[in-house]
């Protein structure tokens, strides 16, 4: 029985992190191929495989998650909680997605974490010196430290190279995103694809099969780069498809500017463990970047979109998590329940992208 | 107050996430700058043939893209070596 729901975790943890490289794989190609320093097939390949390798650099992310948001649950319950989590953070991107709200693929997971581990264990299981410390306080400095960054970098290059011709300049420039726009991507794999390796972990140590300080499994690590990469290629496809005029205008240097800020602060974030929103940080190097060069440039209201997920996500993800448990906990203690909580998640996906495709709206990604 | 939060944040490593990310952002974005500023005045100073002009600048652009690519490979070390 037990086996069956570690199965589960791990199915449902791999659909998270596709979706999660499905969903941002514009992030890290749209100002690559914006400014034509990559074409859309070459982008999509080095994204994909920078993700993958992204993966391996490093766990300190997945130990955060998997070891410093709740107290590790045990059992087939702790099983159950990771489920519910889950299912939540699923569901919670979903309904936001369906709705054009603001959110976060990152902060719904936790959220879902922390929402399910709260109703099952109370407010005891939830280590809120992790959450703030190692949640919340790098998310809200994460975003305006990329800006920060961003603002700062595009002014230092058109000091620098501002009176040059701009034809060799662009061009220079052009061959820099190859390298920043490979950067983002391989940061990108090492903040996002270890909450998946945090999670899958978690449900492993709940089960007895790992330590509480155990080390990630190297299974889990190739696994969770697959999934990510995977979801990254196919996403970055429909991208192309659907929002080829909707990438934002700007020159190379800012380009670079903007890649190599989103770059630097997630990649030194993954390293001491703080679980990002990268698709934030991202927003905030390009606000940066176009800011420096304009500041009425800039789209402000991605910036509101920005405090709305602040204050949206984790709250209602947690809130969705939480239900997702209590739901489960209506069918018993047996596997029952997890199973009609995931295919009711499955079921609102299936139901949700049906609707939109007959509503003729491109779905969004 | 501040102690409070100082023992729920890890201050110190929040403060280094923050250095290394304006060191690293910045500083490689000025590198890969002074490699372009380098080139681009190379290959003008080519075109007007004052070849020692252009020697010195071809030099600060090598050198620039020497700095840029160490920077990267030492960023990918630290990343790899905690």
């Amino acid at each position: 029985m037990e086996l069956a729901l570690v199965v589960a975790v791990v199915v449902i943890a791999l659909f998270f992190d596709y979706t999660n490289g499905f969903h941002d794989a514009a992030n890290a190609i749209a100002t690559s191929v914006s400014t034509r320093a990559l074409t859309p097939r070459l982008a999509l390949l080095m994204s994909a495989a920078m993700n993958f390798l992204g993966a391996f650099l490093g766990t300190e992310v997945a130990q955060t998650v998997g070891e410093g948001i709740i107290s590790t649950p045990s059992g087939r319950q702790g099983l159950v909680i990771v489920i519910s989590a889950l299912v939540g953070a699923i569901c919670w991107n979903l309904i936001t997605w369906y709705f054009g709200l603001p959110s976060s693929s990152s902060h719904a997971l936790i959220g879902g974490v922390v929402g399910s581990a709260f109703v099952a264990d109370g407010a005891s299981a939830v280590l809120g010196e992790g959450v703030l410390g190692k949640v919340l306080i790098p998310a809200v400095i994460a975003p305006v430290l990329a800006f920060v960054v961003g603002a700062v970098a595009i002014n230092l290059v058109y000091g620098i190279v501002g009176r040059e011709r701009p034809g060799p300049v662009n061009r220079g420039f052009r061959y820099g995103q190859v390298i920043s726009g490979g950067l983002l991507a391989l940061a990108h794999g090492t903040n996002d694809a270890q909450k998946t390796m945090g999670v899958i972990t978690l449900a492993l140590i709940a089960n007895g099969n790992l330590s509480a300080d155990s080390d990630v499994p190297t299974w889990v690590v190739i696994c969770a780069a697959s999934a990510i990469s995977l979801g990254t290629y196919v996403g970055g496809w429909r991208i192309i498809r659907t929002m080829g005029t909707r990438i934002i205008k700007m020159d190379a240097a800012q380009g670079f500017s903007a890649q190599g800020a989103g770059a630097a602060v997630i990649l030194a974030s993954s390293h001491f463990g703080f679980p990002l929103s990268t698709t934030q940080v991202i927003s905030g190097g390009v606000m940066g970047a176009g800011a420096g060069k304009r500041v009425s440039a800039v789209r402000w209201g991605v910036a509101g979109n920005i405090v709305a997920a602040w204050i949206l996500t984790l709250p209602c993800a947690a809130a969705v998590g939480a239900l997702a448990y209590g739901v489960t906990r209506i069918f018993g203690t047996g596997a029952a329940g997890p199973i009609v909580v995931s295919a009711i998640g499955l079921g609102l996906t299936a139901y949700a992208f049906a609707r939109r495709y007959r509503q003729g709206a491109p779905v969004p990604v | 107050m501040s102690a409070l939060a100082g023992s729920i944040v890890d201050t110190k490593a929040l403060l280094q996430t923050v250095g290394y990310s304006l060191l690293a952002g910045i500083g490689v974005t000025f590198i890969f700058s002074i490699a372009i500023f380098g080139f681009a005045r190379f290959s003008e100073m080519g075109r007007e043939d004052r070849s020692p002009s252009a020697v010195v600048f071809g030099g600060l652009a090598v050198l620039a893209t020497i700095a840029f690519a160490g920077a990267i490979v030492l960023g990918i070390i630290v990343m790899t070596s905690k």
